[in-house]
């Protein structure tokens, strides 16, 4: 299982070698990344499919005395997401991105090696570590124009990232006072003879600290901001990665931690499915009032999370499938419609509206691929969404939560009005003639190929369900968990 | 009427932060309440065993660089993250000079105190696994003496000394030589970041080399911490 | 042994009421710090034990202070002052474009 180690050090070791070839060798940039690139998507697939039964690395070789990193099927399922995402965002950014190349590059590769090492890690302080590694670099890589917008952006997402973190990190602290280790495992050990109330606070910190980092309603409010103005290849990796990795730990936390148990008899499962229906139509409504494309699909974002949330939480295998696939799912078509977004504002520098109107006839795949992933992201058959969408109501339904079921439906109806609005837009006829950059395969393709994912999951879901079928194994009972991390 | 709104805001604000502070009490409380001393396990197996399996007496240093050296190697990526923010933000342009001339005593004990500077790094770094310091501490009072240069002499000359270039191939190296000494426990056939359970020879304890990789550890975490520091520094003076 | 405690509790509460209360930029990095600050000390107290000494066996000591936290400690100190370090390049940044500090103020100008 050395693969797993790679995982994390492998985009780390390119972005300190990236700094160096920024100051000495500039040309190498495109070998290096791509290079790179390439066989980091071999070793996510190679680790990923190599999840079952989960397996333990232990860096340092300590065992229970150091650090632990545990591939099982949901961090497996999360890489794979990286390894759809990663290669397509790298080329379309060799292109697109035109100033600051290596920086992008190099906070790029360090985000992505903080994403998998928060992903990979079965330590509650590393998972603070890199958890900061990533904020840091995602908010850098919002800076990165060094507009106003941006800047502001940047500094709001930071203030309230950081506040989450504090809170995380005081959770952190607590939590080792009083178990006397880290090791996510000893801690689950340790917590079953804490009194209810501690736990339950313990519990209430680490909820709220990640909670600003997800940006659910009413800690949302950095989140549209620091969409606006940054660079559309880092909104692909931002929605689809850096906002998941934070859901992803706080599940991780959650369940493992504290256990299937005390959730649901502390109440959390039902104030987490409750708080993501609020998030979720309200995030709904303000998307509709939304001009600029990128703050109308960070609202969107918001939404969709919340979809996923409310899969999370309920707390029942079906559930947990329908939440990680939509996971998938969502990084997929959110990727697609940012990509096809970039694509316009590359080519004429379109990012409202009103000034995509009559492209459809201008880019007749690429407004197609905008179609299919807005129709799929509003969750009609036969496109992915829709599976994971109807996934995730049949559990909440099976779990009695039929109000979250219901609002979903109206979500859908919701989502709908204003993808519309967007598609009857691109496709109204203009008679002005507009000039356009030709945008070039580079960045077309990675978008055609994550467009054309929509189609493929959509059809055959089996594909990436029959690891995603075996994540509830693992995290719905977390003894099973315990026990390979334990080592037995 | 903006007046009382902003009052009534104040007030809101100072409901909420005694609201988390109460919260807060309650929490000490029951911890206080608890009274579970003994759940130390892993603390006490690294006192009593700590020396022994790493050779490092700080067992601060065998902690950050051979049980949690994964943690050391996140806080150096955020630390090189900081400083590629920095000098992304910052414009390359004109540097500013500090306004202020000082007297001449200020300049030669500038000069007189640098030497004494290095050492002292070069020595909490080298001694990091025997006495109190190590890669952070010493790599912090290295990055004293391009910052005591910058306050005395200004931007420009300091980055007339020490480049800024210098400064970032420095860090890099230091991150690099990092994971490369934690890839030399893979290549011996024990795991990533090994130094304990690789057998580098942990040596007699108490020497100067001794417990394995830890000191060339030491030396590339001062170093980078030293460039980082500095780094940061000058990008933020530099800005007008 | 509860005094530190709530210390490091009022530390952590002033913290973050300068964080959402104060308009001015600067202050609002400052009680960043004196957040920061606090878990350290928390950090230190975890791991204090009555009359230990520093965790640097030379000797065979009686009783040693938990060295995890002090570890742990160091790490926090790093991050926050990286953060820190992000967060004036950006007021710095604000500073130049808009010319004010002041939240309201700036909230106008961006109209």
């Amino acid at each position: 299982m050395e693969a797993a180690v790679w995982v994390i050090i492998l985009p780390l070791l390119t972005a300190f070698f990236l700094g160096i070839s920024k100051l000495y060798f500039k040309k190498i940039l495109f070998p290096l990344v791509t290079g790179s690139a390439i066989i980091y998507l071999y070793l996510l697939i190679s680790v990923s499919t190599n999840s079952y039964p989960p397996k333990v690395y232990s860096v340092g070789g300590w065992g229970l005395l150091g650090i632990n990193l545990m591939v099982d099927p949901f961090a497996a399922m999360f890489l794979l997401i990286i390894a759809i995402l990663f290669l397509p965002v790298i080329l379309f950014s060799l292109k697109y991105i035109k100033i600051d190349k290596h920086d992008y590059f190099i906070l790029t590769y360090l985000m992505i090696g903080g994403i998998a090492g928060m992903v990979l890690t079965a330590d509650l302080f590393n998972l603070y570590v890199f958890l900061e590694v990533t904020s840091l670099s995602s908010c850098a890589l919002v800076a990165i124009k060094k507009t106003d917008k941006a800047i502001e952006g940047a500094f709001k997402y930071l203030i309230m990232s950081t506040l989450g973190s504090f809170f995380i990190l005081l959770a952190t602290i607590l939590t080792y006072h009083l178990a006397g280790t880290l090791n996510m495992a000893e801690i689950a050990l340790e917590f079953k003879e804490l009194p209810f109330k501690l736990k339950s606070i313990l519990m209430a910190l680490f909820v709220f600290g990640y909670a600003l980092k997800i940006g659910l309603i009413p800690l949302h409010a950095w989140l549209p901001d620091a969409y606006e103005d940054s660079p559309i290849p880092y909104n692909v990796l931002s929605s689809g990665l850096v906002m998941k990795a934070a859901v992803y730990a706080l599940i991780r936390v959650l369940y493992i931690i504290f256990g299937i148990d005390f959730l649901s008899e502390s109440g959390m499962l039902a104030i987490g499915v409750f708080w993501g229906v609020i998030t979720f139509i309200i995030a709904h409504l303000l998307a509709f009032q939304q001009t600029n494309l990128n703050r109308l699909l960070a609202y969107s974002s918001i939404a969709q999370i919340a979809y996923i949330t409310i899969g999370l939480f309920v707390g029942t295998d079906g559930g947990l499938i329908g939440g990680s696939f939509h996971i998938l799912n969502h990084a997929i078509m959110k990727g697609t419609l940012f990509l096809v977004i970039g694509i316009f504002y590359y080519s004429l520098s379109a990012i409202n509206i009103k000034d995509i109107k009559g492209l459809g006839y201008q880019f007749p795949i690429i407004s197609f691929t905008f179609v299919v992933a807005s129709l799929s992201i509003v969750g009609l058959p036969p496109f992915n969404g829709f599976i994971t969408k109807w996934l995730i109501i049949e559990a909440a339904l099976e779990a009695g939560f039929g109000y979250a079921a219901f609002f979903i439906l109206v979500g859908t109806f919701l989502s709908l009005t204003y993808y519309l609005k967007v598609i009857v837009t691109l496709y109204t006829k203009t008679e002005k003639k507009i000039v356009i950059k030709d945008p070039g395969l580079s960045l077309r393709l990675p978008t055609i190929f994550l467009g054309s994912l929509c189609i493929v999951f959509g059809i055959v879901p089996s594909l990436p369900l029959s690891l995603i079928n075996k994540i509830p194994q693992f995290l719905l009972d977390h003894s099973e968990y315990i026990r390979i991390l334990l080592g037995g | 009427m903006s007046k009382i709104n902003e009052r009534l805001k104040k007030l809101h604000t100072i409901a909420l932060v005694v609201a988390l502070a109460v919260f807060l009490l309650v929490v000490v409380y029951e911890i206080h309440n608890l009274d579970n001393n003994s759940k130390r396990y892993l603390s006490e197996h690294y006192i009593s065993e700590g020396v022994r399996e790493t050779g490092a007496i700080n067992l601060v240093t065998s902690v950050l660089y051979d049980y949690r050296a994964f943690d050391t190697l996140g806080e150096a990526t955020v630390i090189l993250t900081a400083a590629a923010i920095l000098s992304l933000l910052v414009p390359v342009s004109k540097a500013t000079m500090l306004g202020t001339k000082f007297s001449i005593i200020v300049y030669q004990t500038t000069k007189f105190s640098i030497p004494f500077l290095a050492v002292l790094g070069v020595h909490l770094i080298f001694f990091g696994h025997l006495s109190p310091g190590g890669g952070f501490v010493g790599g912090v009072v290295l990055s004293i003496i391009p910052i005591l240069l910058t306050i005395t002499y200004g931007v420009e000359f300091s980055e007339s000394k020490l480049k800024p270039a210098k400064k970032k191939l420095v860090e890099d190296i230091g991150a690099i030589g990092f994971i490369l000494l934690g890839l030399l426990g893979v290549v011996t056939g024990s795991n990533f970041l090994a130094n304990g359970q690789a057998n580098f020879g942990p040596g007699n304890t108490g020497e100067l080399i001794s417990a394995g990789l830890i000191p060339y550890l030491n030396v590339m975490i001062g170093i980078k911490v030293g460039a980082g520091l500095a780094i940061i520094f000058n990008s933020l003076i530099k800005e007008k | 042994m509860v005094i530190p405690y709530v210390v490091v509790i009022i530390l952590f509460s002033l913290g973050i009421y300068t964080v959402i209360s104060k308009k001015n930029l600067i202050k609002m990095v400052i009680g960043f710090t004196i957040v920061e600050s606090s878990l350290i000390l928390l950090l230190i107290l975890i791991g204090y034990k009555p009359s230990g000494t520093a965790p640097i066996l030379d000797r065979q000591y009686e009783i040693v202070v938990d060295p995890i936290p002090q570890a742990l400690a160091l790490t926090t100190i790093i991050i926050g002052g990286s953060v820190t370090a992000v967060m004036l390049a950006l007021v710095i940044k604000i500073y130049k474009r808009y010319g004010t500090l002041n939240v309201d103020e700036l909230r106008k100008l961006r109209g």
